[in-house]
């Protein structure tokens, strides 16, 4: 990996746990790991989601395992899409956002009653709403920002 | 092809159910990831807050400098009456300790404190409970359940750590429930929250028992968590619900969840206190933040046997009031500090006297299950 890729990840990993904080349920990593598969060599996703998937269990206050089938799942839905769809493809993405969002809902649901806990399901759609829509805007931003990185080899 | 993506998904579907069953058990991935993500964005985030809150402060002193001498006139108002109440505060604490002598009550256990930042809400997509970061974790001696407050009242309790964060549970979460007992009529129950944004409730109240409004909700001390007496609540509505047995009772809790910026950590008995004050003494650690160590409550066994006044700064509450107790060591807390204000009110009760420390295993089963 070049060193641009490398502090853009970086800078990405940071910004996105600053951006979490202020606008915490919406995962702001998730685009950056569909970047990656569709950009960089695929060890590169494989080392980011797994840092990432750390970083999001241990900041969560559920127990681990949400988010290894949140990336998993992602995963599984760009693979399975990409083959219908154009990878780059806005639309595409917008997809994978509505099904982020879906996902979130249901999955939080699921963790919280696995756990005996209850959660307020009106902030809980609300996330899975602003995840929806996040999702494409800032996989859109992120795409130009990485098609601009210097000496930049694409992957895919 | 399909056969493959189908054996592939069950495999995946195994490990993954045979992973999430192991560590429900064990808690060993949890401990990893607190360890390791918790960790990341507690140092991620910390220097940003920092900055943030210098920036604030500089703001405050040298730009809304307005009306501090009427500030300043109203505080020393205060500070005269706060003289007064604190004089005969220690009056009755003398008495106290005489009372409790002649009815060979054991004193309450000692509880110290130590601040802690705030450097984040509620983080991240898997952050389903009401909760906050704070900068002070397992190498300060923090442990699961350890109990978190401001001067107002108490805050929560620590949900999850690393060595350098801890996730607090807000007592205003849906899963927060907390014995406590009404100030002046001494009416118990349980004090849930109603997720953010809503006021608590009191649950468990038989119709008829004396309860009013404005009434302040301190722990009982019955969870052996909290100390006894903190205020947690004030009543803000009483009612009743149909044909059900118990009082419908609304409290508003004592702090406002989006406004904290620090809090105290209360810890159990004087081997916390000592290591407290290790971490305290640490320069980083009193450049970082308001890390005052120091006792709350000294119910002063020596006193208690000599019959002396218990030294100033250092006398138990009488009351559950929210009365702070300000011990010399907090004096060198931050000014702001919420540390140098916080304290059990009242003594808490022979029930308090279990061994020191807490059981990890007892509490990653209750992160596991529901944090009651």
């Amino acid at each position: 990996m070049r060193p641009s890729s490398i502090v853009f990840w970086v800078v990405f990993t940071i910004s996105g746990t600053w951006l979490q904080s202020v606008l915490p349920g919406v995962d702001f990593l998730a685009p950056g790991f569909i970047l990656a598969m569709q950009e960089e060599k695929w060890t590169v996703p494989v080392w980011l989601g797994l840092i990432w998937l750390f970083i999001q269990e241990g900041t969560g206050s559920l127990a681990f395992g949400t988010g290894l089938l949140w990336y998993g799942v992602l995963a599984g839905l760009y693979f399975f899409g990409h083959w219908l769809f154009e990878a780059r493809n806005f639309l595409f993405m917008f997809i994978l956002g509505l099904c982020l969002g879906t996902m979130h809902f249901l999955l939080i649901n699921v963790m919280v009653v696995l756990q005996d806990w209850t959660i307020p399901l009106q902030r809980l759609m609300m996330e899975s709403v602003l995840q929806t829509l996040i999702f494409p805007i800032e996989w859109g931003l992120i795409y130009l920002i990485h098609q601009h990185l210097p000496v930049n080899n694409h992957a895919a | 092809m399909p056969q493959r993506i189908a054996i592939g998904l069950l495999i995946g579907l195994f490990l993954y159910l045979g992973l999430f069953t192991w560590n429900i058990r064990t808690g060993y991935v949890d401990t990893l990831a607190s360890h390791t993500g918790l960790e990341f964005a507690r140092w991620m985030l910390a220097p940003g807050k920092w900055v943030h809150v210098q920036a604030t402060s500089f703001l405050n002193r040298y730009l809304y400098f307005v009306g501090i001498r009427q500030e300043n006139d109203l505080l020393r108002q205060e500070l005269d009456a706060a003289k007064v109440e604190l004089s005969n505060l220690r009056e009755d604490a003398t008495e106290v300790e005489r009372l409790r002598r002649l009815l060979s009550i054991s004193p309450p256990q000692e509880w110290t404190r130590q601040g802690a930042r705030v450097v984040s809400q509620r983080l991240g997509p898997n952050a389903a409970l009401e909760t906050l970061l704070i900068d002070k974790g397992s190498a300060s001696g923090v442990n699961i359940n350890t109990p978190v407050v401001v001067p107002a009242g108490v805050v929560g309790r620590v949900l999850r750590l690393s060595p350098n964060a801890a996730t607090v549970l807000l007592v205003t979460d849906s899963n927060s429930h907390i014995p406590v007992v009404s100030q002046t009529n001494r009416t118990q129950g349980i004090l849930k929250g109603l997720g953010p944004d809503h006021d608590l409730t009191m649950q468990y109240v038989p119709q008829g028992a004396p309860v009013e409004e404005g009434e302040i909700l301190v722990t009982s001390g019955l969870a052996d968590i909290f100390p006894k007496g903190l205020p947690v609540a004030k009543v803000t509505k009483i009612g009743r619900s149909g044909s059900s047995l118990f009082q419908v009772i609304d409290a508003a809790p004592l702090f406002a969840p989006r406004q904290l910026e620090e809090v105290a950590l209360l810890f159990r008995g004087p081997a916390a206190a000592s290591q407290n004050a290790a971490a305290g003494a640490a320069p980083a650690a009193d450049a970082a933040g308001p890390a005052a160590v120091g006792p709350i409550v000294k119910p002063a066994k020596g006193h208690a046997k000599t019959g002396q006044p218990a030294p100033s700064g250092v006398s138990p509450a009488p009351a559950p009031a929210p009365a702070p107790a300000p011990a010399p060591a907090a004096t060198t807390a931050h000014p702001a500090s919420p540390a140098a204000g916080i304290g059990p009110g009242a003594p808490a009760g022979p029930h308090q006297d279990v061994p020191e420390g807490t059981d990890v295993k007892r509490h990653r089963k209750s992160i596991r299950t529901a944090p009651r």
